[in-house]
């Protein structure tokens, strides 16, 4: 069987990589996704002044923990990047493993603080507030599990130097749910 | 997004991006360590200021360092920019279009009721009743959805017959036939153990063979929330 590659990853009009061109249009398309869910919370914030009282109960230093963790992981993504383009394919799936597990320690977080609000009769029902913090988060949350798969993919190929690539693209993306919780962070946890 | 960012300059043209990755990642953890300690400061000197800064102006910074450095996107293709952009514009469209609409809450020839409602509910349950029940959005929802506590359950539900004190004298109960039970009265208690009392809050009344107008709440409560409910109207009890 011939190695024939789908056309469309070897054609290039706008002069970016397929696979590049295509998690950007990804990304335009979460812009909106997160955007519009943030920008109803935010006016919805402003719009009720009792939410503050709701807000009172996040967990700052929680949250900031977190923002730790992803901008790290970042940094570690990036990295496998920098090494995928040497052609370091095992230095990149090393870099990418750390990756994997800054997302881990990212959600085993997040369960940890969803556990004591939940236990606390914080849940999605409680109130409007409450409904958006677990979709937002929760959204967002998807976003890291979906990752932390497909970059667990990702990593086997480039340890064998295969696809090495990829590694770039799933690092943009990676870098887009930092981008987000970025945003998420002073919007659930600091705005008192 | 604005241009006032100074870590800009230095790789604008750099056609090789060579970026020092690890000075990004202390910039943006200094970023990070300002938006946590500037709202504090703005909540200590009551400048709201501060905190809109640190918390919002910098998670721009933050965005655009990570967006430009780590996702290259200032070296990528100009399309690439301009779709992400499209989004962006898209999205404050939307924001600008939907945005007084929803944050009044009246305008010439409308008026939001539900809205105005919530907030008056949300605010005097923030400043009425204990932390907990503020996100209430009505009294059983209160109970059941926010942080529980038998003395305030009693006082949302029980009490509209029972009387805050437990002495039957609640408003609703006033027109009841046989009276709310008073439970002061030494006589009510002969017979009645704390079993007794878990049960006819679960089923009713009338599953021990007394009145129907004593309704059954099961549905609000827990096994361990309905013990909490009985040894509540337990401490009503005289003499013990």
């Amino acid at each position: 069987m011939a190695h024939a590659r789908p056309i469309a990853t070897t054609r290039s009009a706008t002069g970016i990589p397929t696979p590049r061109l295509a998690i950007w249009w990804i990304l335009a398309s979460e812009v909106v996704i997160f955007g519009g869910l943030l920008g109803a919370y935010l006016m919805h914030r402003i719009g009720h002044p009792e939410w503050a009282e709701a807000a009172s109960h996040t967990q700052t230093w929680i949250g900031a923990v977190n923002t730790f963790v992803l901008l790290t992981s970042s940094f570690t993504a990036v990295l496998a990047h920098q090494a995928a383009e040497k052609g370091k394919g095992k230095e990149a799936a090393k870099l990418l493993a750390f990756t994997i597990l800054g997302a881990l320690t990212f959600l085993m977080i997040k369960s940890y603080e969803w556990t004591i609000e939940i236990m606390a009769g914080y849940t999605i029902t409680a109130n409007t507030f409450w409904s958006f913090y677990y979709t937002a988060a929760g959204l967002h949350a998807l976003h890291v599990i979906a990752g932390a798969i497909i970059m667990g993919f990702i990593a086997v190929d480039a340890y064998r130097g295969r696809e090495l690539h990829r590694v770039e693209i799933i690092g943009i993306y990676w870098h887009f749910v930092d981008v987000v919780w970025i945003f998420l962070f002073p919007l659930l946890y600091i705005a008192k | 997004m604005s241009e006032n960012n100074e870590q800009r300059d230095e790789h604008g043209h750099d056609d090789g991006h060579h970026v020092n990755y690890f000075k990004i990642y202390l910039i943006l953890l200094v970023l990070f360590g300002i938006s946590v300690i500037g709202p504090e400061v703005g909540a200590v000197t009551g400048l709201r200021w501060i905190t809109l800064i640190t918390a919002f102006g910098i998670a721009f910074v933050k965005a655009r360092l990570v967006v430009n450095n780590f996702m290259h996107l200032a070296w990528e293709q100009r399309i690439a920019k301009w779709l992400l952009a499209s989004s962006l514009i898209l999205l404050l469209l939307f924001v600008a279009g939907v945005a007084p609409d929803v944050m009044n809450h009246e305008g010439n020839n409308w008026e939001n009721v539900a809205a105005k409602q919530a907030v008056e509910r949300g605010l005097a349950a923030a400043s009425g009743y204990s932390e907990e029940e503020a996100e209430s959005e009505g009294p059983l929802e209160g109970v059941i959805a926010s942080g529980f506590s038998a003395q305030n359950s009693f006082g949302q539900i029980c009490a509209t017959c029972h009387g805050v004190g437990g002495e039957g004298d609640g408003a609703a109960g006033a027109a009841l036939d046989p009276a709310p039970a008073s439970f002061i009265d030494p006589v009510f208690w002969q017979g009645r153990d704390r079993d007794r009392i878990i049960t006819v809050i679960r089923d009713g009344a009338a599953a021990v063979g007394g009145s129907a107008l004593m309704a059954p709440w099961g549905a609000l409560y827990t096994d361990d929330q309905l013990e909490q409910m009985a040894d509540y109207v337990m401490s009503f009890r005289p003499n013990q």
